[in-house]
């Protein structure tokens, strides 16, 4: 196991189910946090309600468990309060986008020095499957047996457009991709969001035939392109495929930070 | 030192079967004592972290235990080898 010093082994195993890829996006996390140097005692992890904001649990330093999408609002708060702690918050698509979105939106435009790391399944995974605003067109889940009718939120996008100072999107299948981005998240000072698109093969994978979690993986690695690719074949005028999303450093900039250390 | 798959936490998704760029790893075919069928180790001496990680100092590849959701997986110190006179009857 990876960072054996950060993990809490006397609750391992983890409750997530078989294949999700939360537990990757933990190590990915921690090796990122154990190549920083941070210390256990100046470090806080905050999450809200779901799958991914068990996260915290599992590891052993001092975390919040909060309420429902209110993760950022609480750590705003920590970092306020003591800007010397180096905060990540973990959270998940319904957690970030549906509920906690308006204060998704204020936490980027007020750059909060801090690293949010988004894990989205696209799924409320752990009430059932219903379709989260992540859920891409067309997908099965248990709210939309027709197939999603709504278009999906692109998180990162979202992120750019608020005014956060470093943004990336990853999958759960790059994980040294994913390692250097939180790395560069975490120096970065102001808001740093990372949205990994991670694989969910018991409630998303069931409904779309990816029931499999190599299947799920595959999917992920197929639908990734990365920016540079995208912009230079918008550039070009020529098409890209359907339900491509992309991958890589979305915009890294200095706007004015809250609550850097001092 | 020595790859090892900690049977107490694998669920066996198989994921390192997917990403093992040598093929160490296999998908398994019997159910272990938790009710799992956990991946199977095709020759792990191949595996360059086996050989190399005491030269370099450092940890190379490991994407086998970067992407385990689980932590299952971790190298173990072993005993360097001894030769050892054997002796054939006949």
């Amino acid at each position: 196991m990876i960072a054996p010093d950060w993990f809490r082994e006397d609750r391992l195993p983890h409750i997530y189910c078989t294949g999700c890829g939360n537990g990757t996006v933990i190590n990915c996390t921690l090796a990122a946090v154990e190549e920083m140097g941070w210390k256990r005692n100046e470090t806080a992890f905050v999450s809200g309600i779901g799958c991914s904001s068990r996260a915290p649990g599992y590891i052993l330093t001092d975390s919040l468990h909060t309420t429902h999408g209110r993760a950022l609002a609480f750590a705003t708060g920590v970092k306020m309060a003591k800007p010397d702690l180096n905060v990540v918050v973990f959270t998940g698509d319904g957690d970030l986008a549906a509920i906690g979105g308006n204060h998704f939106i204020h936490a980027c435009r007020r750059n909060v020095d801090m690293t949010v790391v988004c894990m989205n399944n696209q799924i409320y995974g752990m009430t059932g499957g219903q379709g989260s605003p992540t859920t891409p067109l067309g997908a099965f889940s248990t709210t939309t047996p027709y197939g999603a009718s709504e278009p999906a939120f692109d998180l990162a996008e979202l992120a750019v457009a608020a005014g956060a100072n470093y943004v990336a999107r990853w999958t759960s299948y790059h994980v040294k991709e994913l390692t250097k981005a939180v790395v560069t998240g975490m120096q970065a000072p102001g808001l740093a969001f990372i949205e990994v698109r991670t694989q969910c093969p018991t409630n998303y994978g069931r409904h779309n035939k990816l029931r499999r979690v190599p299947d799920m993986i595959e999917y992920l690695r197929s639908h990734a392109m990365l920016v540079d690719k995208y912009n230079r074949l918008t550039a070009e005028g020529k098409p890209v495929p359907d339900g491509i999303f992309t991958v890589g450093e979305l915009v890294r900039r200095s706007r004015p930070a809250m609550g850097v250390k001092r | 030192m020595k790859l090892v798959i900690d049977e107490s936490r694998c669920k066996g998704c198989n994921l390192c079967v997917l990403v093992c760029p040598y093929g160490i790893f296999g998908e398994g075919t019997e159910l272990n004592s938790r009710g799992i069928v956990s991946p199977v180790l095709d020759r792990p001496e191949r595996c360059t972290n086996c050989r190399l990680q005491a030269l370099y100092g450092r940890m190379l590849c490991g994407v086998c235990q970067m992407i385990c959701p689980d932590q299952a997986i971790s190298w173990t110190d072993e005993k360097p080898f001894e030769p050892h006179r054997v002796e054939v009857e006949f």
